[in-house]
């Protein structure tokens, strides 16, 4: 205590660096254009004004998501690689952002996009709860907002508005409805037995089997729920042998489960003739990670890199000498078809933004492109081919998910009158449609 | 001891006047964000500083108290309250929550308050992720408008600016308070309170109820400020890089959950535009802050100010920020 006396000018000192520290730190962070006036938020810029459209792109590429979000990426930018980012004397200039799947840091980052950069059109991001987020303040600024990935059923029914489109995937439930209708009838299944993961996506997913499966006559004896951190399948595995049922549906939201799950279950010596697998648990890093032993697995997906078409192959080619020999997943083909649509409303109309790129993206058709014949419904959700696809071996050593059946122009309602649909609660475990 | 208050007050002054200013310097509306987004966050460090500093209490848990407290807007905003009842909703989750965690954790210290504090905090995360019809499970809870007045960046800048300071000074007066007294005291020999009488459960009960009162408060604000809320913001990682914020900015001073809510938030929404690897960066920092200057910001630079100026640092403990406050320096006190 003798130095209390001593130490006062220090403090002195002290605290005047700890507040010049604040001070720094709070006003620093304003970089060289923010101090420019109210940005335009209208999202308009005029005709023969810019000849620049900017996209702001956030993605996952760090954190738990890195892998999928680095292809989302990946994907946008291997099309203006391949095509010039010029079209029809617009240039496309991309800014990638990355949020770590984090919502408040997508928020922050689309704020900073829009505000900061002026983009006219922000792309992503990966996750449910990022893009709805992000969809929402899009739109509460007049800035559209494309999805190349996110899967999220909401972002085209109970949150969907003219500024968002999903361009590169399809709702939850829609890309699995076709999977219920094909194991009922073409399968030749009398009973199912589900496994998906307990959260969002995986409900979603589960949901449109279910109800695919039931309404054409099929009957689930019982569903399973795993968490998304599980590594260890076997005991799903053995209620899945306990229930008896003529087949299988998993789904999983992709990364490790769907190589884990198929351990176990091939490891007990389990039929995989009576398995049918989602989008992701069958994508193309399962097929590395498990190699021949899964040829002849069926999945159901809206992306089938085995399809023959001229598209696809010039993507496969593409990729494989961008990834050094890999085929390209739903994640590359959903970054690429969204750069592809943003191309051809350009090529058509030139510069556009706002509601009218909405419009014009939603208004364009597609005999072939890499997802096959593709048009928009009036919720801008992608109306597409479905397919049953089952793994081949091919000539270049790889595996390919090759469709065995094709659903043509699955939209999101099933049948049902979309005010009908909205009226429902949100798919979960307690209510599967 | 007069002038240096009177020097402390006056640069704290400064530093209001400074904060006070910024929408007058031209900044955008995402300067004005992003300086929201770190006043928020410093509220709700500051609620996890008081307990881990004052209460010697480091909570893994707090994230999730802030996330009831907004789930309990969006819920409310949902069913179409009005934003008086989406407050007082709001401070009641806050405070059964709070109690909730209290009563369990009240008889634990270290480590073990620290797994209370978790399993808690994992249980709110849980019920987000899992009772999607009042959560939205994943999805979350979006388009949970701030009230009609605040809608302006500028308006809701200054009522973060305000809601900053006065829980600051609130804690720093129950921190002064001989009720914080007995809390340093519970933090440096718990037996030794005892032994003299204090009831110790009691006390943590108390502090805890403070502090998640203020991370609820945090909560509120984050909600209206970004409309929105989802599971992540109750996980562990959010929990965790609060209790990072603090050390980085010094446990246990005034300032240090500011400092270190700037660094973080910086480095997570600034940084990253820039760094494709800024999780490491980030990691560099608390490493480099754990090893070289343990008292975080706040209580490391005027010790190495005080270097500079020719002065040994040996003869009197860190400059510690709070001065009045008389509290031990941080590298002294307590696990963990």
């Amino acid at each position: 205590m003798t130095s209390t006396m001593t130490t006062a000018p220090r403090r002195w000192v002290g605290f005047a660096g700890l507040v010049a520290t604040a001070a720094l730190v709070l006003t620093a962070c304003a970089p060289p254009q923010a101090a420019e006036p109210e940005p335009d938020a209208g999202g308009g810029a005029e005709e023969g004004v810019s000849e620049t459209l900017t996209v702001g792109y956030i993605s996952p590429v760090t954190g738990n998501f890195a892998v999928a979000g680095q292809e989302m990426v990946d994907g946008w930018n291997l099309y203006w690689e391949l095509n010039g980012n010029e079209v029809n004397g617009v240039t496309v200039e991309t800014i990638v952002e990355d949020d770590a799947g984090n919502p408040e840091i997508s928020l922050t980052k689309a704020a900073k996009l829009v505000e900061q950069d002026e983009v006219d059109v922000l792309v992503g991001p990966l996750l449910a709860n990022t893009a709805l987020a992000v969809a929402e303040y899009a739109a509460s600024v007049g800035i559209p907002n494309l999805h190349p990935v996110a899967a999220s059923d909401d972002l085209t029914q109970r949150n969907a508005n003219d500024l968002t489109v999903r361009t590169g995937s399809m709702g939850g439930s829609q890309a699995n409805y076709p999977g219920g209708e094909w194991a009922a009838t073409d399968g030749g299944f009398g009973t199912a037995v589900t496994l998906c993961a307990d959260y969002a996506f995986g409900w979603e997913s589960c949901a449109g089997f279910v109800q695919g499966f039931q309404d054409n006559g099929g009957e689930v004896v019982e569903q399973l729920w795993f968490p998304n951190s599980t590594t260890d399948f076997s005991t799903y595995v053995s209620q899945i042998q306990a229930a008896g049922a003529d087949m299988v549906y998993v789904a999983t939201a992709g990364g490790a489960p769907g190589p884990n799950f198929l351990t176990s279950y091939l490891g007990l010596g389990l039929d995989m003739d009576r398995l049918l697998l989602n989008c992701c648990s069958a994508d193309q890093g399962t097929l590395r990670a498990m190699g021949e032993q899964i040829v002849g697995l069926k999945s159901v997906s809206y992306w089938a890199e085995g399809r023959e078409s001229d598209a696809v192959a010039e993507l496969i080619e593409a990729y494989k000498e961008f990834s050094g020999g890999n085929v390209p997943g739903a994640y590359i083909a959903g970054g690429y078809i969204t750069a592809s649509l943003v191309a051809s409303v350009l090529e058509e109309q030139g510069f556009v933004t706002g509601e009218e790129l909405v419009a014009a993206i939603t208004e364009s058709t597609f005999e072939d492109n890499i997802f096959g014949s593709v048009s928009f419904d009036e919720y801008n959700n992608t109306v597409g081919p479905v397919y049953i696809r089952e793994v081949v071996l091919r000539e270049d050593g790889n595996l390919y998910n090759t469709p065995i059946a094709t659903y043509e122009d699955v939209d999101q309602w099933f049948g049902q009158d979309p005010e009908e649909a909205l009226g429902q609660p949100t798919y979960s475990q307690d209510f599967q449609g | 001891m007069n002038r240096r208050m009177l020097v402390n007050i006056g640069l704290l002054g400064l530093l209001l006047v400074v904060l006070l200013a910024l929408p007058y310097f031209g900044v955008s509306n995402f300067v004005l964000g992003l300086a929201s987004t770190i006043l928020i966050a410093a509220v709700l460090a500051s609620s996890v500083n008081f307990l881990g500093g004052d209460g010697g209490m480091v909570s893994l848990g707090h994230g999730a108290i802030a996330a009831a407290s907004a789930y309990a807007v969006g819920w409310a905003s949902r069913q179409g309250l009005d934003s008086t009842t989406q407050v007082l909703l709001a401070l009641g989750v806050t405070l059964v929550v709070s109690f909730i965690y209290g009563l369990l954790s009240m008889r634990t210290s270290g480590i073990y308050f620290l797994m209370v504090t978790l399993a808690v905090g994992m249980l709110i995360y849980g019920l987000a992720f899992r009772l999607s019809s009042v959560t939205g499970g994943e999805n979350g809870i979006s388009g949970i408008a701030a009230p009609g007045d605040l809608h302006e960046e500028w308006i809701y800048y200054y009522f973060v600016l305000g809601i900053f300071v006065l829980t600051t000074a609130a804690l720093w007066v129950v921190s002064n308070s001989p009720f914080g007294a007995s809390l340093r005291g519970l933090r440096d020999s718990e037996s030794r309170m005892r032994s003299l009488g204090y009831n110790v459960a009691q006390y943590k009960l108390g502090a805890f109820m403070i502090s998640g009162t203020v991370a609820g408060i945090a909560g509120l604000l984050a909600v209206w400020h970004i409309n929105f809320v989802s599971p992540s913001s109750a996980g562990v990682e959010r929990s965790v890089l609060l209790v990072v914020m603090v050390i980085l900015g010094g446990i246990g001073t005034l300032l240090g959950p500011l400092i270190g809510a700037s660094i973080v938030v910086l480095v997570e929404n600034v940084l990253s535009s820039y760094v494709d690897r800024w999780p490491t960066a980030l990691g560099l920092i608390f490493i480099l802050v754990i090893l070289f200057a343990r008292a975080g910001v706040a209580g490391s630079v005027p010790k190495v100010l005080a270097k500079l100026r020719g002065r040994g640092p040996s003869a009197a403990p860190p400059g510690d920020r709070s001065s009045s406050k008389g509290a031990p320096a941080p590298e002294r006190n307590h696990t963990p």
